[in-house]
């Protein structure tokens, strides 16, 4: 650990840390604009500037640039080296305009505060200044290439860090030109994080540009809650309208960026088509005449055929304490539920992947960078959870050597080999690798299992839920296991559903999935639905049949915070907060504990009550707007008011998980106290033996998948990320395509009993022979498919479009 | 389009290498011999030959002085624009340049002949100031000098 001092404070820091990155942990913040703690070090703008009094350098040296060595004394207040960065910042704004007033970096621009620290207060400079076009870069990323200062962040961040190749640094000189090739929307879906590196105001958030400066802002540390990863974001709300979230610093998630879904996916939240009012029978009322009359017709209802005659659907985007207040009250009433999951098989493999992950075995996304190995198996991280392929990325820059075994097209920013199987023969393959000896392996793996022997901190990541199965959950973790036991310092890290899943599996009742709870409606033993921020009728693959069984039902109350097709069909339907409003506690896909403060305390933004002037000058003593509640807390309210109900906090967890009570709540900025992980208790572990065969698939098969615009409950109805959506392709193997007369770029027909729909033809190479790949695209109504594996003895192909149609 | 026989000699030379972007400046030069200077399509060709993005090409060519990403005339000026030619008097040879040909640094004569670049040092130090014109070195160079190059230039190519 070399020593060294610094401005009179002696420090000590590992092997190989910068006199910039030492600095900072004795306080000292050495100005930076080309140092990026996730990117490092290229010296380019040359205003991290300080004195070497002593050691192996001496005179003005860049800071970022130089390794601590012991023996070194270093002064960042020295006259020389204070000169030399007022002068580099000088040099700097030469070209840059003066017009911070009307940008909208303005406020939280680190030029800015340089400019000023700096010393630089007079512009000597008179002549002309250096312009440029800016581009169209899309929705997201609004261009002002004049106050562009040359630090390299943006193109180092989009093509080195993320691995995209359509934002770079083009030209020479004064002409050095930071942008596409041509105007058009940025590829990648990591975009937005330019916005956050720029150090200047090159790239703005566009939807919220002019909406406001960072002071006028509320701004809440909080988790996104558009996958499993749960990533830490800063929610920034103006006027009771999130306008903006930016990535928070997490050393342990999601380091400094956040993906395009979980910046952009926050439309929802202040949308002027929330619902804001109560609803019963279709029209607006009190809600406490809504909350009567739902409790009303339970108590009817329970009269009439028993307290297991109603049941609670719920779902992964529910808060833990939602989640627990459901699982209260079906124990309490002796309800059915709350069914958490949309299939059986989709329940079966979250929850034992909840009761695979153990603490040993469970890593972050940091350590997932720090793997030396990555075998993905039956997961498509972009697409389902896209801050792991970033991390793998960085893992793959380091060396690591990445396997996808999946039979999608799976596309990684990366080198990476993919073996397209079909998902039966998935957990089959990871057996074999699984087996202590590799000889036992068969051949085309036999690379692959000398590598993993080789391999010191290989991770195995695995999909949980819809399209990898029970079975392959369950390799995966013996996988893990068998390379933990063969002393490697191996990894599991699964891919989840929601945002919320793991806690889902800890709360998921009896019965846990919809799938077997529509049977018992379908039997008339299940006469009233109370469906809590769930929406099965986009989600659940089977629609007909589950609009068959709805309309059996004597009543069905739906709370959500979105307007969703489920809430449209109900008797009673209820507002309910967002999570921006509620806060919360959510458990991600590592079983890592996040707790999140209300980011505001909701209501209809003024933009809208105003109608985009002055809002209206009435004086009411309450916020417009604010009739929701949390689900949670509403749910409690409902069957407070039944007789024999149950009244108590949503915070209480006792009785139902006990782990989670005397839980200590902590804010989201730490990264100590209880942002820990807790060995879970699940009812799928390594010890339930019970569990399905894999599904044998006839004659190939068609997966219902995620993609990462379009699919997401929250953020597919964001404008800016609809935008971004292609259009959804059905995906198949060329040869396979052939078999049904169809080539790349036709449009053909799927259809089974329930429906039909078309969609355009993609074919690949890379998708598993017999696999058809089609999202879950709320464009398509792909509801007709019964399954979210389904085998294609029921799927009819027919070609519609293209040559010879 | 480009002739097949280029392309398909530098689809070989591609095949060759080791690292097939290594050839990138070479693969541009070719496409820039065929089109008189580096097009939007050159680009995209170069980075469809050498499975790199247009922007990725772009970024380089947009680098070196001597890819032009514009049309060019006939005559291509480089006047040395470094430290041992200003000494020499660069400066005034360029605004002679200028008032000669009527254009501005970085123009092209509307009759297509003369295109005026600047050039960092072109290694003839000992022939400051010196220019190239379609990569052939000239100088020192006086004004007159100057003005009888482009009146010989002027005269062969009609
Ligand atoms: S655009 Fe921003 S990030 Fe990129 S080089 Fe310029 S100042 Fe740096
Ligand atoms: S990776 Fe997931 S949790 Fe992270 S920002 Fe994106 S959607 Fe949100
Ligand atoms: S931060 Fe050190 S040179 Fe830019
Ligand atoms: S400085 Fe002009 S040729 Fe070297």
């Amino acid at each position: 650990m070399p020593k060294l001092i610094i401005d009179d404070i002696s420090v000590a820091v590992p092997e190989g840390t910068k006199v910039i990155e030492a600095a900072e942990q004795v306080g000292i913040h050495i100005p930076r604009f080309c140092y990026h703690p996730a990117l490092g070090s290229v010296g380019a703008c040359r205003v991290c500037a300080v004195k070497f009094l002593q050691g192996p350098f001496k005179g003005v040296q860049m800071s970022c640039m130089i390794e601590a060595a012991d023996g070194m004394v270093v002064s960042t207040t020295d006259p020389e080296a204070v000169d030399f960065r007022r002068h580099v910042i000088e040099w700097l704004m030469i070209n840059h305009p003066h017009d911070c007033p009307v940008c909208d970096e303005g406020g939280h621009c680190l030029l800015q505060d340089m400019t000023v620290s700096g010393g630089h207060g007079m512009r000597r400079y008179q002549g002309k200044k250096r312009t440029y076009l800016d581009q169209d870069l899309g929705p997201l990323v609004q261009h002002e290439m004049n106050r562009c200062i040359q630090c390299y962040r943006c193109s180092r961040f989009y093509q080195e860090y993320a691995g995209y190749r359509d934002l770079g640094v083009m030209g020479i000189a004064s002409r050095v030109y930071y942008g596409r090739f041509g105007p058009g929307t940025l590829k990648s879906p990591f975009s937005g994080n330019l916005i956050d590196i720029c150090p200047t105001g090159v790239y703005t958030d566009r939807p919220s540009r002019y909406k406001g400066r960072r002071w006028d802002y509320e701004r809440t540390p909080s988790v996104c809650i558009h996958c499993c990863l749960g990533c830490r974001i800063t929610v920034n709300v103006r006027y009771r309208e999130v306008v903006r979230i930016e990535a928070r610093y997490s050393p342990t998630v999601n380091g400094h960026f956040i993906c395009d879904r979980g910046r952009y996916g926050f439309f929802y939240a202040s949308s002027d088509r929330r619902p804001r009012k109560a609803r019963s029978g279709g029209a607006e009322t009190r809600p406490k005449n809504a909350r009567d009359e739902a409790a009303h017709r339970l108590e009817e209802i329970t009269a009439r055929h028993g307290s297991g005659s109603v049941a609670v659907v719920g779902g992964s985007r529910s808060t833990l304490e939602t989640l627990a207040a459901e699982r209260r009250i079906c124990r309490q009433l002796g309800w059915q539920g709350p069914s958490l999951f949309t299939g059986t098989e989709e329940s079966a493999a979250a929850r034992r992947a909840a009761g695979h992950l153990t603490t040993d075995l469970a890593v972050s996304l940091e350590a997932l960078k720090n793997a030396d190995l990555i075998l993905v198996a039956g997961a498509d991280p972009i697409n389902e959870a896209p801050m792991a392929a970033l991390a793998i990325r960085q893992a793959a820059r380091n060396g690591a050597h990445i396997e996808v075994i999946d039979p999608r097209p799976v596309t990684l920013p990366l080198e990476y080999v993919h073996r397209p199987a079909g998902t039966d023969k998935i957990s089959e393959i990871l057996r074999g690798l699984g087996k202590p000896s590799t000889e036992d392996a068969s051949g085309d793996i036999q690379d692959l299992a000398a590598r993993l022997d080789q391999s010191r901190r290989p991770v195995v990541v695995c999909g949980a839920g819809k399209i990898a199965s029970e079975r392959t959950v369950e390799q995966a973790a013996r996988l893990a296991r068998n390379l933990r036991r063969a002393g490697k310092k191996a990894g599991l890290f699964f891919v989840m559903t929601g945002a919320n899943t793991f806690a889902a599996c800890r709360m998921a009742g009896d019965p846990a999935d919809l799938e077997t709870l529509l049977l018992m409606i379908e039997d008339g033993k299940v006469r009233a639905l109370v469906v809590v921020e769930a929406d099965p009728m986009s989600e659940y693959p089977d629609l007909a049949r589950l609009v068959d069984a709805l309309a059996k039902l004597d009543l069905m109350v739906v709370l959500d915070c979105i307007d969703t097709e489920t809430a449209r069909a109900a008797h009673v339907f209820f507002p309910t907060q967002t999570f921006f409003e509620t806060g919360g506690t959510l458990i991600n896909n590592e079983a890592r504990i996040q707790q999140a403060r209300p980011a505001f305390a909701g209501g209809t933004p003024i933009s809208q009550t105003g109608g985009g002037s002055h809002p209206p000058r009435v004086f009411r003593d309450d916020i417009p707007g604010t009739e929701a509640l949390s689900a949670g807390q509403l749910l409690m309210d409902i069957v407070s008011a039944l007789s024999g109900g149950i009244s108590r906090s949503v915070e209480e967890f006792d009785g139902v998980a006990p782990e989670f009570s005397g839980f200590d709540p902590v804010e989201a900025t730490g990264e100590r106290g209880t942002w820990a992980k807790l060995p879970l208790r699940t009812a799928a572990g390594p010890d339930s033996p019970q569990m399905g065969g894999e599904t044998p698939i006839k004659k190939g098969e068609l997966l219902l998948v995620e993609s990462v615009y379009g699919t997401e409950a929250l953020s597919r109805s964001s404008p800016w990320l609809q935008e971004l959506e292609s259009e959804p392709a059905l995906t198949l193997h060329p040869e396979d395509a052939s078999r049904w007369g169809l080539q790349h770029g036709d449009r053909c027909e799927l259809s089974t009993e329930a429906g039909a729909l078309t969609v355009p033809v993609h074919t690949s190479r890379s998708t598993a022979p017999g696999t058809l790949v089609l999202p879950r695209h709320r464009r398509l109504r792909w509801q007709v498919f019964q399954h979210f594996r389904s085998g294609l003895d029921t799927v009819r192909i027919r070609k519609t479009g293209g040559e010879g149609a | 389009m480009i002739p097949e026989p280029t392309l398909s000699h530098l689809k070989d030379r591609i095949a060759a290498a080791d690292h097939p972007r290594e050839l990138v400046v070479d693969v541009m030069f070719a496409l820039q011999e065929h089109y008189g200077y580096l097009s939007d399509e050159a680009v995209e060709t170069t980075g469809a030959l050498l499975g790199m993005s247009p922007l990725q090409v772009e970024e380089l060519a947009t680098f070196y002085t001597f890819l032009y990403r514009e049309p060019v005339g006939r005559y291509v000026i480089h006047l040395c624009d470094s430290v041992i030619c200003w000494l020499d008097g660069a400066e005034s040879l360029r605004d002679h340049l200028c008032r000669k040909l009527k254009i501005e640094m970085g123009r092209t004569t509307p009759d297509g002949l003369f295109t005026l670049l600047p050039v960092c040092c072109i290694g003839y130090c000992d022939r400051s100031p010196a220019m190239l014109v379609n990569r052939k070195v000239y100088g020192p160079l006086t004004p007159e000098k100057v003005d009888e190059l482009l009146e010989k230039l002027k005269q062969e190519s009609e």
